[in-house]
């Protein structure tokens, strides 16, 4: 078989966070009853005029930003013409030749190696209504009509399901850090095409575009490129032509299959929206869309790798902006970012978990939070201990002092009181003493058992089994 | 110069407007297409035009709205403009076979 170089670009709409749509006051939100979120403008009624949100020009604006993007300061909009029921106006009002963004790029990383992915241009674009295929009919449903979207092209720089399926993932969190979009692939609010072709090695003229549209998971995007590869490799090895067309992915037969041949570039019949005058994007729309960005995975990733957190807390981290932004409310301070993020990541999510809560809904303090790590870097608590207070620092206003002697979990850290027990317990059990001399570790544990038990289960462990290995090497 | 448009790209057109045309129209919207199209090709003539003004002839720049949710259509508003309906959702023939 010879050998093919694959190339990939892909194409990624996602919907835009602001309250009300694109063109209307309708909100914009997802579910709901069928056909109770329209006006007038998303059904395309004869003589209304689209009014554009200032918000979705400001998200665009933050989407460039993130993407590293040129923004067009003096926009139109255009209208793509297609007559289908899912658009009643038969024209969907885009950006074609003044699209909000240009020449950006996105750094991905793949088993190590950083590449950056280019972004070719981004644009603003409406929804259009939601259709179900039920028989014969189509039952349409306009709620999505008019949903602001953006559409994010990539050159086709991708070699790999794996670089594709790491953009998505990058390109997924970084918009959902910046509140650009929900990116919910499982409720499309994130929808991917894939432009996929393959060339002989050596061979310097791209080969015919296939074009996958509509993947509804990442998981599937990488499949869906693995399989195309393959399929257009065998047609080629049988001597076939590949011929441009559309394809979708079929989840049940878990490949690609060939969709209607579909409208192409130029019976769009692209012109000018002149419902729209000119949009002139000034610096103080700018400034004005940048002042509140939170800050992105990118950078909160060095912080904390900077602070000592290992590199798989930190990707649990980001996987979890409500935890991630937390911990961020502590950047100014010397917190202990290790014993913070095992705190956030273990205990306190069990318990949010157990409780299906989120942060905000409990009662822990920034002083309370502060207190247990401090209490634990110095080991005065320790994880069993956490355990045993934690329900009640999440749940009650008692400070931390008082939850501590509430539990009676108090002289913990007293290592006179300590020291004390250990040697009275190493006195009254001579012959463990021996059997640890002799080289019989499980008598450390059995003479920790006795300090636990002695101390009605209050020593800090850890603190105690250290005291206890310097008083046996002392013996 | 041909007075009418090939037969192909009016059936292109139809096509795209999923309109179905006889044998008798296809005659006729060969040469009326082809009338529209000679009278947009004037626009050609004109010399040194600005192409800004075509995309937007007046001179002012595009009122943004604030991102505020406004009145919305009853449903019953919505279907009574439909041409049929199941339950909440409009109903239209399919136009899709995949």
């Amino acid at each position: 078989m010879k050998e093919y170089i694959p190339t990939i670009g892909l194409e990624v709409h996602v919907e835009l966070k602001s309250k009300s749509k694109m063109f209307s006051p309708a909100p914009n939100q997802y579910g709901g009853r069928a056909n109770y979120n329209t006006t007038v403008v998303d059904l395309g009624y004869p003589g209304t005029l689209p009014w554009l949100n200032r918000e979705v020009v400001s998200i665009g604006l933050r989407a460039c930003k993130v993407l590293n993007c040129t923004i067009t300061r003096r926009m139109h909009f255009d209208r793509k013409n297609y007559f289908y029921p899912d658009n009643p106006k038969n024209y969907q009002i885009t950006q074609s030749r003044t699209p909000i963004g240009r020449n950006g790029f996105l750094e991905i990383e793949v088993d190590g190696t950083f590449k950056k992915v280019e972004i070719e241009e981004m644009h603003i674009e409406e929804d259009t209504c939601k259709s179900m295929h039920k028989g014969d009919v189509s039952l349409l449903d306009f709620n999505r009509a008019g949903v602001p979207l953006i559409e994010i092209v990539t050159k086709p720089c991708l070699s790999s399901s794996e670089e594709a399926m790491a953009y998505l993932e990058t390109l997924r969190r970084t918009l959902f850090y910046a509140s650009i979009s929900d990116c919910k692939m499982e409720e499309g609010s994130m929808r991917c095409d894939a432009n996929i072709s393959i060339r002989e090695v050596g061979s310097n003229q791209l080969g015919t575009k296939i074009e996958v549209k509509n993947i509804g998971s990442i998981h599937n995007v990488g499949l869906s490129i693995e399989k195309e590869i393959e399929r257009q490799k065998a047609c080629l090895e049988r001597g076939e032509i590949l011929r441009e067309e559309t394809r979708r992915f079929d989840d049940n037969l878990g490949e690609t299959v060939l969709m209607r041949v579909k409208e192409t570039g130029n019976d769009y019949r692209y012109f000018p929206e002149p419902d729209i005058p000119f949009v002139e994007v000034t610096d103080d729309m700018v400034e004005e869309a940048l002042f509140s960005m939170e800050m992105l995975p990118k950078e909160r990733k060095e912080i904390y790798l900077s602070r000592g957190i290992s590199s798989v807390n930190v990707e649990k981290l980001l996987q979890n902006k409500e935890l991630s932004d937390y911990l961020n409310t502590y950047i100014d301070t010397d917190l202990d970012f290790v014993v913070g993020s095992n705190l956030l990541l273990g205990d306190i999510s069990s318990f949010l978990n157990r409780t299906h809560q989120t942060l905000k809904d409990t009662l822990l303090t920034k002083e309370k939070f502060q207190a247990l790590v401090f209490k634990i870097s110095t080991k005065e608590l320790s994880s069993r201990n956490v355990k045993d207070i934690l329900d009640d620092l999440m749940e009650t206003e008692e400070d931390m002092d008082a939850i501590i002697s509430k539990k009676g979990i108090e002289n913990i850290s007293d290592t006179t009181y300590l020291e004390e027990t250990i040697r009275k317990i190493l006195l009254e059990n001579v012959s463990s003493v021996e059997d640890y001399k002799n080289g019989k570790d499980r008598a450390v544990k059995y003479l920790m058992g006795q300090i636990m038990k002695e101390t009605k289960g209050k020593a800090n462990p850890s603190m105690a089994n250290e005291m206890l290995l310097k008083e046996l090497s002392k013996q | 110069m041909e007075d009418k448009l090939p037969k192909e790209e009016v059936l292109h057109v139809a096509d795209l407007a999923r309109i179905a045309v006889t044998e008798e129209e296809l005659e006729t919207y060969q040469v009326q297409l082809k009338k529209m199209l000679d009278e947009v090709d004037k626009i050609k003539e004109v010399k040194n035009y600005d192409e800004e003004m075509l995309i937007c002839p007046w001179d002012h720049e595009a009122s943004l709205r604030s991102d505020e949710v406004g009145e919305v259509l009853s449903n019953q508003e919505v279907l009574q403009n439909a041409p049929s309906h199941t339950g909440n959702f409009i109903e239209v023939p399919v136009m899709i076979n995949e």
